[in-house]
């Protein structure tokens, strides 16, 4: 059964979420989280009448976290986008901008190659053409997946396990970020499971209307899970769409057996740590980190109800200087800002958060989420780095 | 962190306040709240008492607070507490470069969109009434295609409010916003955000108004806690400018909120959003924690004393059944009829106070929660606005004010 009806009614048009929507902030064309989510619910019980300013939804979730009434508007929209679609053509790059796991399993084994191919003008050209925008520089494929190296790696091992649930950004373009989650779960005594048959969390399918896809992944990554769940060992994400898809947009949108576990015991890494500090098993041998650093709160994270774990986290690191930065939304929303009819909307949204960082003048970003720190980065010239990998140079003692 | 001084449950203008009283203490505070509280669309203008009991208008709120009934929040906190929180309110807009006008010793009438005037005790700079009571001359200045603020409709109220018969004239300002969605004043606010939307702005008004009058607008002054655009625009027309009370999303309110939160970050409180409280674990007469709730699972979080700023029946605190009301995440008693058809008057519109209006937690001197006989339930949980019996704060225009009044008592006692 799924666990949420949702009844548009619980709405009373009180237009808080209008107020905080930042695509609505940025673009006329989109009609507002209100109108297109409980108002129209309303209209949509019988045929679906396409409304396409639909599409420039982000799921940033800033309209659920600010409703007053616990209207769920970014999954009846979600919801809506996906009956909309339903067994139409779609676009290549509608195609494209959700399945990068997909384009990555094939362009990564030679990721120098298709770097180069990406970087080259006739590409960036090409791209265009599909939709996507050449003034933002696409993430770069690691020359090894975060997969190849932890199954090289030798770890040792602990009575206490955990799991790690890296993602496709992780594991195709950050697998820095993921080998810094071992290395911070070593120096905690945990041994990390990566099990075989991981795959894509869903989000990105979701975000385009492609909610069978996006169920059958979801399925995929249970069963993956199932027996390390029914054991009780904890399922770290270093992505908060990653995590928000586990914890909660599976039970929102879908209808998945073992789900309701699964969220149960699905950790924000950091959310992790503070939990064990808070049971007094952290490993607090933080040696201090240099430089002036900022932390951008991801919109996934905040609507996970848990605050600023890595923030809170990194602020135990020995005379650390660290200042929350509290701009806004980046606008990238997963691959939402890398359309060209949505790139501008993106900088916009981005603007306050890019103004706030530059006045700062840090050293480094600071942010969970790989699309903030990719957007911010590339908007600010400063590098941005994952709150795991400050917390393995603070235990190791050294900067890379 | 999970182990606090003060939790403060609610994110609205007590929740806000009163956890930056306490942060103010040296508490370490932290806020759990679900959605961004009646402020962020409301009016913004502080509402002390507008009207008294028996509904009629209220010229010294200072004075009128003794006329309450000793059940009634300003009454259990004493004149001279309601004043302190009223200073502290004044001093923290102050020093965040956003004043507020205004004293408890006398009401203003601002003008609404609906061309009526309204009591109100506290309000931002660009709602000067006193400038406008004064005006010999008055321009409405409307904006095409923002819904419900129509000039003519203004002017025609504002001529029948004695003292306001003066001479009126209606300009409509084009905005390059033409296409989309429907109008609101927050997105006109954000259009004047903008360099080019001040110009457009600016120029289309100063050639029609006649310098040293004053020009009526929605609340469309900019959407940032601070004054940089009222200057602009009474520059720019040499003229006195007012923003009136809007329906929501109401400007004012939305930079209200932006400067309280702002407060939180420089005052080091934590804030949790998207986090449902569903109850609280007691412990012999003591809170020792809440439970938030998601829908991965659920959290506890503990503190040596808690704040409840939920909110009545709209923020959530209060929740009706048939013919009991309860308080959501203490469970606490919420005294009303049993027989629902006493809970209002017939009439919606009625001339008096609607019963459920003043359903609520009571409480001691202390705002901690008392049963029907005055037994204290918590020792270690404060209670500000609209959880709290009492007041009708639609009837009495006192919303805010008891808000801020309550809020600072909590952040006091925490």
């Amino acid at each position: 059964m799924k666990k949420h009806q949702y009844n548009p009614d619980s709405c009373i048009a009180c237009t808080s979420c209008v107020a905080y929507c930042p695509v609505s902030a940025a673009t006329r064309k989109f009609a507002g989280p209100k109108m297109l989510g409980p108002a129209l619910e309303r209209f949509r019980g019988g045929e679906t009448n396409t409304d396409f300013s639909l599409d420039y939804c982000a799921n940033c979730k800033n309209c659920d976290i600010s409703c007053p009434s616990g209207v769920p508007i970014s999954t009846l929209n979600m919801l809506a986008r996906a009956k909309q679609y339903k067994n139409k053509r779609r676009s290549l790059l509608d195609w494209m901008m959700s399945h990068s796991d997909i384009m990555s399993k094939l362009a990564s084994p030679m990721a120098a190659l298709s770097n180069f191919g990406m970087a080259n003008p006739l590409t960036k050209l090409i791209l265009k053409q599909v939709g996507i925008t050449d003034t933002m520089s696409l993430p770069k494929y690691a020359r090894k997946t975060f997969l190849s190296q932890f199954r090289a790696f030798k770890q040792q091992s602990f009575p206490d396990k955990v799991v790690f649930f890296p993602g496709c950004f992780i594991n195709y373009y950050a697998p820095e970020v993921g080998m810094d989650l071992v290395a911070v779960m070593q120096k905690n005594n945990l041994e990390v499971i990566v099990p075989e048959g991981l795959d894509c969390c869903g989000s990105p399918l979701v975000g385009k209307g492609y909610l069978d896809e996006a169920m059958e992944k979801g399925r995929k990554n249970i069963a993956a899970l199932k027996s390390l769940i029914d054991h009780g060992i904890p399922v770290l994400t270093c992505c908060t769409s990653c995590g928000l898809m586990l914890k909660m947009e599976y039970q929102e949108l879908m209808d998945l057996d073992h789900m309701e576990k699964l969220a149960a015991n699905t950790y924000d890494a950091s959310e992790f740590l503070l939990e064990r500090h808070e049971q007094g098993k952290l490993n607090l041998d933080l040696a201090p980190v240099a430089g002036r650093y900022i932390y951008h709160t991801p919109c996934h994270l905040r609507a996970q109800g848990i605050g600023r774990p890595s923030f809170d986290l990194l602020s135990m690191i020995p005379d650390f200087q660290i200042e929350a930065a509290d701009a806004g939304c980046c606008g990238q929303s997963g691959t939402y800002g890398f359309e060209v009819a949505k790139h501008d909307i993106a900088m916009e949204i981005a603007e306050p958060v890019f103004q706030r960082i530059k006045e700062y003048h840090p050293d480094f970003i600071v942010s969970d989420c790989s699309g903030c720190r990719m957007q911010l980065s590339q908007g600010t010239g400063f590098p941005a780095l994952h709150p795991i990998t400050i917390l393995r140079q603070s235990y190791e003692g050294k900067q890379s | 962190m999970k182990q606090n001084d003060v939790i403060v449950i609610g994110g609205g203008l007590a929740g806000l306040f009163a956890a930056i009283t306490a942060a103010k203490r040296g508490r370490r505070v932290l806020i759990v709240t679900k959605g961004v509280g009646a402020i962020a669309i409301g009016g913004g203008s502080i509402d002390m008492l507008g009207y008294d009991q028996a509904g009629a208008p209220v010229r010294n709120p200072r004075e009128a607070l003794a006329a309450l009934g000793q059940d009634h929040p300003y009454s259990i906190l004493g004149q001279q507490k309601v004043e302190q929180a009223m200073q502290e309110f004044i001093a923290l807009c102050a020093a965040e470069g956003y004043p507020y006008m205004g004293n408890l010793q006398q009401n203003q009438w601002i003008p609404t969109a609906l061309g009526r005037v309204k009591p109100t005790c506290l309000t931002p700079l660009t709602m000067n009434a006193a400038s406008l009571k004064a005006a010999t001359e008055v321009t409405v200045v409307e904006f095409e295609g923002l819904k419900d603020y129509c000039g003519k409709v203004i002017v025609e109220g504002l001529m029948q409010c004695p003292g306001y018969q003066k001479k009126y004239s209606v300009v409509s300002v084009r905005t390059d916003i033409n296409d989309g969605r429907d109008l609101t004043a927050l997105d006109v606010a954000r259009w004047l955000d903008s360099e080019s939307g001040q110009a457009a702005c600016f120029t289309q008004i100063a050639h029609c108004v006649a310098p040293n009058s004053v020009i009526l607008l929605p609340p469309v002054l900019g959407t940032q806690p601070d004054y940089s655009l009222l200057e602009k625009i009474e520059q720019a027309t040499q003229c006195k400018a007012i923003e009136t009370v809007g329906l929501p999303p109401a400007v004012t309110g939305y930079r209200l909120r932006r400067m309280l939160v702002n407060c939180l970050s420089k005052l080091n409180v934590k804030l949790i959003e998207q986090a449902n409280v569903l109850r609280a674990t007691l412990e012999n007469g003591r809170c020792s924690g809440i439970v938030t709730g998601n829908l991965d699972r659920e959290r506890t979080y503990r503190a040596n004393s808690f704040i409840l700023a939920t909110g009545g029946f709209f923020g959530g605190g209060l929740q009706a059944g048939a013919g009991q009301a309860t308080e959501v995440v203490f469970d606490l008693p919420v005294p009303a009829p049993a027989d629902p058809g006493a809970w209002s008057n017939e009439s919606l519109f009625f001339s008096g106070s609607q019963p459920f209006a003043k359903f609520g937690v009571q409480v001691d001197a202390r705002l901690r929660p008392v049963d029907a006989i005055g037994q204290l339930l918590l020792e270690n949980v404060f209670i500000a606005g609209k959880t709290l019996a009492g007041y009708d704060y639609c009837f009495e225009k006192s919303g805010n004010g008891v808000a801020l009044a309550t809020a600072y008592q909590a952040g006091c006692e925490a």
